[in-house]
């Protein structure tokens, strides 16, 4: 049974509290530090911006999640800025109130892992050594980790048994190596229309994955079983199932969590930070001390903390008079597509297999993680597979279009909602392949634009290298063929340079060397001895994977480092 | 305070005060925002109706809510203006004065224009909104447009609306 997790309402004003741990932000990076060290028996206090919502809060309600966007926040309050350049070297400022652009995700006690659909895979051995294998390309910043796949493996291995990862491990050529077998969990029950796909991979020689999830089978850990609600991603986890960062860590541990705390400055003399300064729901400011500090509010959070926290010994900002804060922001590059399977082309029993709801299709590409063009070994990616989104506005929504793509209403678009719905469905793919780190993609601080705490606002300097769409391009072509045999109509894809705003990284590299980036191989800034970045800000490059198995892995390593130190102290 | 104010006058008369409609400059006559966008709603998906769903009325919730920006409302409200214009220099006439196929090709007619397309673009989608809501946002009571489809609702279901 999970334990409830210890809150305490905020001290009074100008009443400092004193830990040994202080973490900035409560999502999939800092959950696993206040999870290992609060277990091990020092105090860790987490201040979390967001609300604390629970199982059971999270109803399957689309007009409230995913229509008005319940947990992320107001744009009137809360925004960012985007400069996006274009192709032609012009920039265009975006500002997110206006043009309803943001790069929010999840604000809440637990992070974005509470909105995750949990598709969950390693990174290889050779993305942890882009340069080294793939080599330089012009106009990016490639690196190779200060880390290998091999000192990580451990705690990707951790990851699976803590959160819990479900799945059966594929054996394929680009398959990274395990410590263990199999994982603890074993696979969610899929549609029978899986087997069209696996077939339809045999025949073109792919070779079709189960897509691990961080979503539980079956009651274990402390947490319920998946309900197959048939709402997974965009929407909380009623039962638990899935491996939020709340669920699987912060509600097992005894570290106290302040939520509606907004930390707006760090403050530090030249070695050390000294306090956190946040501020409450009622705008009254707080402070804390800590032996460490650890900030986890998400990539482009978390270097807009850093740079606002500017004073004598930082004048650019808060571990950056290296100018290295904010730089080489990244994104997963690629994108989507679908092909619609029709009734018209399925046998009547097909038909109903198609249309149970609730079970997952999970299956993933990675064939060409690896492949070569003109001579060149090029660095590919994951292609996952799933079923359009069970969410019915959006799903009526796309049919306000005719073929010519005109606008219908009355009995012509009743009509198409109909027959897409009963007859149909769609099943879609994404692309995950390297968004390149570059000069061009970064987070900056707005001079002139503030938020609802008079804090200013977080810019985000947008562009995508050319190689990130080719090599889209190359993968959403291989996942075409697969719709195409498998005898899918209306096939489509979209790779841009527009990013997904959940999965974003960068910002704060690690690296061995203190000119070119903001933090050691543990996570702590080269310029002070007790600041640690532990969310996905610390990643050099991507993968070509989602992130959120990396950043769990990375902060329990982080955790085990911090461990060390605090013990030795 | 400029704010403040501008979201007091949403608030307070986003769908009651009438909009002034002018013909080549001349003032025509005044009409009921919340009138004509249940007019256009109905023009443009009567479906809703036959349900049971009360989609003027969800529109009137979607509208007050905090997190849809203000300038997506007043575009509604000028798209009912504007489609007031189109109307009397087409007929002579403001929209609700039309015969239904009178309305039908006006809406044709600002469906090619790009403010057009946007406007029943939105209202369409409120109006699925208003299909498709759970029974605590008390326009949907029988699950109808759920039921229509075949559409299993994710579960659980919310026992409080978020307005």
């Amino acid at each position: 049974m999970a334990r409830a997790y210890g809150r305490f309402p905020p001290p009074y004003k100008g009443v400092c509290v004193k830990v040994d741990v202080c973490i900035i932000g409560s999502g999939a990076g800092g959950s696993p530090i206040a999870y290992e060290l609060s277990n091990a028996g020092f105090s860790v206090l987490v201040l979390e911006k967001g609300k604390n919502f629970t199982e059971k809060d999270f109803s399957k309600d689309e007009l409230a999640v995913s229509r008005r966007e319940l947990f992320t926040p107001s744009l009137q309050e809360e925004q960012h800025v985007i400069n996006q350049k274009f192709k032609d070297g012009t920039i265009e400022r975006y500002e997110g109130a206006e043009y309803n652009w943001n790069f929010w995700n999840g604000s809440m006690v637990g992070g974005s892992s509470n909105l995750m659909s949990g598709y969950f895979h390693r990174m290889k051995p050779d993305d942890f050594r882009l340069l080294s294998v793939y080599g330089a390309i012009e106009g990016a910043n490639i690196v190779d980790w200060p880390l290998s796949y091999g000192e990580l493996e451990p705690y990707y291995k951790k990851v699976e048994k803590i959160i819990g990862v479900s799945g059966v491990v594929a054996r394929h050529k680009f398959a990274e190596p395990r410590s263990s077998p199999e994982f603890p969990f074993s696979a969610l029950e899929v549609n029978a229309a899986t087997k069209w796909f696996d077939k339809a991979c045999s025949k073109l020689g792919f070779h079709s994955i189960q897509t691990p999830r961080a979503v539980l089978p079956y009651d274990a850990l402390g947490r319920s079983g998946c309900s197959y609600s048939n709402f997974c991603g965009s929407y909380g986890c009623a039962t638990g199932a899935k491996g939020s960062a709340r669920a699987a860590l912060l509600q097992k541990c005894s570290a106290k969590i302040i939520t509606e705390a907004f930390v707006y400055r760090l403050e530090s003399d030249v070695k050390r930070v000294k306090k956190a300064h946040y501020y409450d729901k009622d705008m009254n400011s707080h402070e804390v001390e800590a032996k460490i500090f650890v900030v986890a509010a998400q990539a482009i959070e978390t270097s807009r903390l850093l740079l606002n926290s500017k004073n004598e010994y930082f004048k650019n900002g808060l571990a950056n008079n290296n100018g290295q804060v904010g730089k080489n922001l990244i994104f997963s590059g690629g994108g989507s597509g679908e092909g619609r399977l029709r009734f018209e082309n399925l046998s009547e029993s097909e038909q109903k297999e198609l249309m149970q709801a609730g079970l997952f299709f999970n299956r993933s590409l990675q064939d060409w993680y690896e492949y070569n063009e003109e001579g060149r070994k090029l660095k590919g990616g994951t292609i996952d597979f799933l079923f359009e989104h069970a969410n019915a506005v959006s799903r009526a929504s796309r049919e306000f279009y005719n073929e010519q793509g005109n606008i219908i209403w009355g009995d012509e678009l009743k009509n198409k909602i109909f027959k897409n719905f009963t007859t149909s469905r769609v099943l879609s793919f994404e692309v995950f392949n390297d968004w390149l780190p570059t000069d061009e993609c970064f987070v900056s601080a707005d001079e002139k634009l503030k938020d609802k705490y008079g804090v200013n606002v977080g810019v985000i300097n947008l562009w995508g290298h050319p190689q990130d769409l080719k090599v889209g391009e190359h993968l959403a072509k291989e996942a075409v063929k697969v719709l195409e045999k498998m005898g899918a109509e209306e096939i489509s894809y979209s790779i841009s340079a527009s990013p997904p705003p959940n999965l974003v990284a960068g910002g704060c590299r690690f690296g061995e060397n203190p000119k070119t980036s903001v933090l050691d191989k543990n996570c702590k800034a080269h310029e002070l001895e007790n600041l640690y970045v532990s969310d996905a800000s610390f990643m050099p490059t991507g993968g070509s994977v989602p992130y959120t198995w990396t950043i769990y892995a990375n902060a329990f390593r982080v955790a085990d480092k911090l461990l060390e130190i605090l013990r030795k102290a | 305070m400029i704010l403040n104010a501008r979201r007091s006058f949403l608030k307070s008369s986003f769908l009651s005060i009438g909009i002034l409609v002018t013909l080549r400059g001349e003032l025509f006559g005044a009409v009921s925002p919340l009138e004509t966008l249940s007019l256009v709603q109905n023009d443009l998906f009567p479906f809703a109706g036959e349900l049971g769903v009360n989609a003027p009325a969800y529109l009137g919730i979607a509208l007050n809510h905090s997190r849809i920006r203000d300038t997506d409302k007043i575009f509604l409200r000028n798209g009912v203006q504007w489609l007031n214009e189109e109307a009397l220099e087409t007929y002579q006439s403001i929209y609700s004065k039309l015969s239904s196929s009178q309305r039908q090709s006006i809406l044709q007619r600002i469906s090619q224009k790009k403010w057009g397309e946007r406007w029943i673009n939105a209202i369409l989608s409120y109006t699925m909104e208003a299909i498709f809501s759970d029974r605590v946002y008390g326009v949907n009571p029988k699950d109808a447009g759920q039921k229509w489809l075949g559409h299993t609702a994710g579960f659980p279901r919310p026992t409080k609306a978020f307005v």
